[in-house]
């Protein structure tokens, strides 16, 4: 296996829009022109599942690869990990080749969807995994009840994985995917199948491991809980990484609108606010005026306190992730890498 | 190597966990009871029969049990998605393979070791005399599953379970009669020859590893062709297990 020099890919980053950015350290992660093309068995046509795909990823960052079904998320994670040939271009963790077994010897992985052996117990199968990183017996049984603990899972150790629901498998997966401290993780889809509380409970364990200085790639459907977590994210739309960025930093076109509560508001004023084109509404025992621009919003409040309303909130209304999300997918604008 | 082998403690594991210990049992009862009905019958030959018989259904039992587990073993990784988590650690995709292989073949050894200790038990028992002999017929059994898991491995390696099975069984049953091919080609044309002389020599020698009709007349295996047989067996297996790793360096996962 090719052990590239770290010179090979410090040029590789993406700033906020997806372009190329000079004089990197050497990315934890680092893909370069990224390609897999596969090929229909029977007509042999060509299938672009991924396509070009250039990004670095920074150490103890959280990132979110974000795009609806097929396209290339899953693929670009198994080319990360050497599941899958690159058809062109490349994928280099710590500088390295992910085909190469010691490349991934910091690595941590838990599959969308994960299974693991039916017939092992939880307890075993850390041990198992312990012993393909070549960890101690007494480091990989101190480590495996910990992290047990760390998932709720201690008082199912003894337990067969066949008896397990879907969401303790998907802790169990975390736990293996932690196992040997990894610098990176990289997580397909970690909150499925997890409850509410589980998903606080492993976004509060990915805050912790960015803290220890982990850097996380994880794709996701729920994009509330990427905001969340994420301090980047890159969207991909049939194979393509459409755009790349800093989560406040995507959404900084921002706010999308104020909202005035205010607790009453007379006929004549609600009907001078509409005739504006505000949106005037009651909820509850409120009125709330909605207005779209910074010199509305000074005018609406101007005449509220002229007429001594007493103004209960004004609150800007941001762009979310998902908004965003559904939006740069329909447009498609500039294309990041 | 070490994780070779916990791969291989994992295959055992699993193998035993599901089906090992049954099948052994039953072996056991159906041996007693034939070995009971079939002695009367036997003129005399009663200890021969046992032994003969036993030993060949000990091997068959073995060598079923390790195409079928072993056609389903990484196909079953791979439909069940357990082999992604694996392959993301530190682990050469041939040394998995390696690890199968040597899980199987424990499996499958230990129930051919278990089977003919019930066998060399019932004679002991019934005949008064233990026929230490076969503890020769039992090495080149071993040795000859070692090629039968090495070649179920190698066409696991890029096929589907159903060929895989198809492809050994087709590979074993020819292996049988490879001197039998050899012959019989020779008497053909310039070209049948060739390519059965080619044939003979890609095909396992598996009666190489068939001393059981030997050592149930109570003749030892010479410790030349069991030294031969050894050394044949390691050199196809390892060719097979080198071609089906070289061929599982480059499949894609998706």
């Amino acid at each position: 296996m090719k052990h590239y020099r770290p010179i090979a890919n410090a040029r590789i980053g993406a700033d906020r829009r997806g372009g190329l950015r000079e004089a990197e350290p050497l990315a934890i992660l680092a893909l370069d022109s990224l390609t897999k093309v596969y090929r229909d068995p029977m007509t042999l046509k060509p299938f672009t599942a991924v396509d070009e795909v250039t990004l670095a990823l920074e150490r103890g960052e959280i990132f979110g690869l974000l795009g609806p079904n097929g396209a290339g998320k899953t693929t670009t994670i198994k080319m990360v990990l050497g599941l899958a040939n690159p058809t062109s271009g490349r994928a280099l963790l710590d500088g390295r080749d992910p085909r190469d077994p010691e490349a991934r010897r910091r690595l941590g992985y838990l599959p969308e969807n994960a299974s693991f052996y039916d017939h092992l117990t939880p307890t075993e199968y850390l041990d198992f995994v312990g012993e393909l990183f070549e960890m101690e017996s007494g480091v990989r049984k101190s480590r495996a009840a910990t992290l047990l603990e760390r998932l709720g899972l201690a008082a199912h150790a003894k337990k067969p994985l066949r008896k397990f629901s879907k969401g303790m498998t998907q802790r169990l997966g975390l736990a293996q995917a932690l196992l040997n401290r990894p610098t990176l993780l990289v997580l397909d889809e970690p909150m499925s199948g997890l409850d509410p509380i589980g998903r606080a409970e492993v976004k509060q364990l990915l805050r912790e491991e960015r803290a220890a200085g982990t850097t996380v790639l994880l794709s996701s459907h729920v994009l509330a809980e990427t905001e969340a977590i994420c301090d980047r994210v890159g969207i991909m739309k049939s194979g393509r990484l459409i755009e790349v960025g800093s989560v406040p930093g995507l959404l900084s076109s921002g706010v999308r609108e104020w909202e005035i509560a205010v607790e009453r508001l007379p006929e004549r004023l609600a009907a001078e606010f509409r005739g504006e084109g505000h949106r005037v509404d009651a909820v509850g025992s409120r009125w709330i005026v909605r207005v779209t621009e910074g010199r509305a919003l000074q005018d609406v409040l101007g005449r509220l306190c002229r007429d001594s309303i007493f103004v209960h909130a004004v609150e800007p209304r941001r762009q979310t992730l998902e908004e965003h999300f559904v939006r740069a997918l329909a447009g498609d604008g500039g294309a990041a890498s | 190597m070490s994780r070779i082998l916990a791969i291989a403690r994992n295959t055992v594991r699993e193998v035993v966990r599901e089906r090992m210990v049954l099948v052994l049992a039953l072996f056991g009862i159906g041996l007693v009871v034939a070995s009971q009905v079939f002695s009367p019958l036997a003129m005399g030959e009663g200890r021969k029969i046992v032994t003969d018989f036993g030993l060949a259904g000990a091997t068959v039992l073995a060598t079923m049990l390790a195409i079928f587990l072993g056609s389903s073993l990484l196909h079953k990784e791979l439909d069940r998605r357990t082999i992604y988590a694996v392959m993301a650690k530190p682990i050469r995709r041939a040394d998995f393979l390696l690890g199968k292989f040597a899980g199987l073949w424990a499996t499958t050894g230990l129930l051919l070791t278990g089977m003919t200790g019930i066998v060399l038990a019932i004679v002991t028992v019934s005949y008064h005399e233990t026929p230490w002999v076969v503890l020769g017929a039992l090495v080149l059994t071993l040795v000859e599953l070692a090629v039968v898991t090495a070649i179920v491995v190698f066409f696991s390696a890029f096929t589907t379970p159903a060929l895989t099975a198809f492809f050994t069984i087709a590979t074993v049953v020819a292996g049988h009669f490879a001197e039998d091919l050899h012959f019989f080609g020779r008497s053909g044309s310039a070209a049948v020859a060739g390519i059965t002389e080619a044939v003979y020599w890609a095909l396992p020698h598996l009666s190489l590893f068939n001393a059981r009709g030997l050592v149930a007349h109570g003749i030892a295996v010479e410790p030349e062709r069991l030294a031969f047989a050894l050394a044949y067996g390691a050199l196809y297996a390892t060719a097979a297990l080198i071609a089906a790793g070289a061929i599982f360096e480059r499949r894609e996962f998706r």
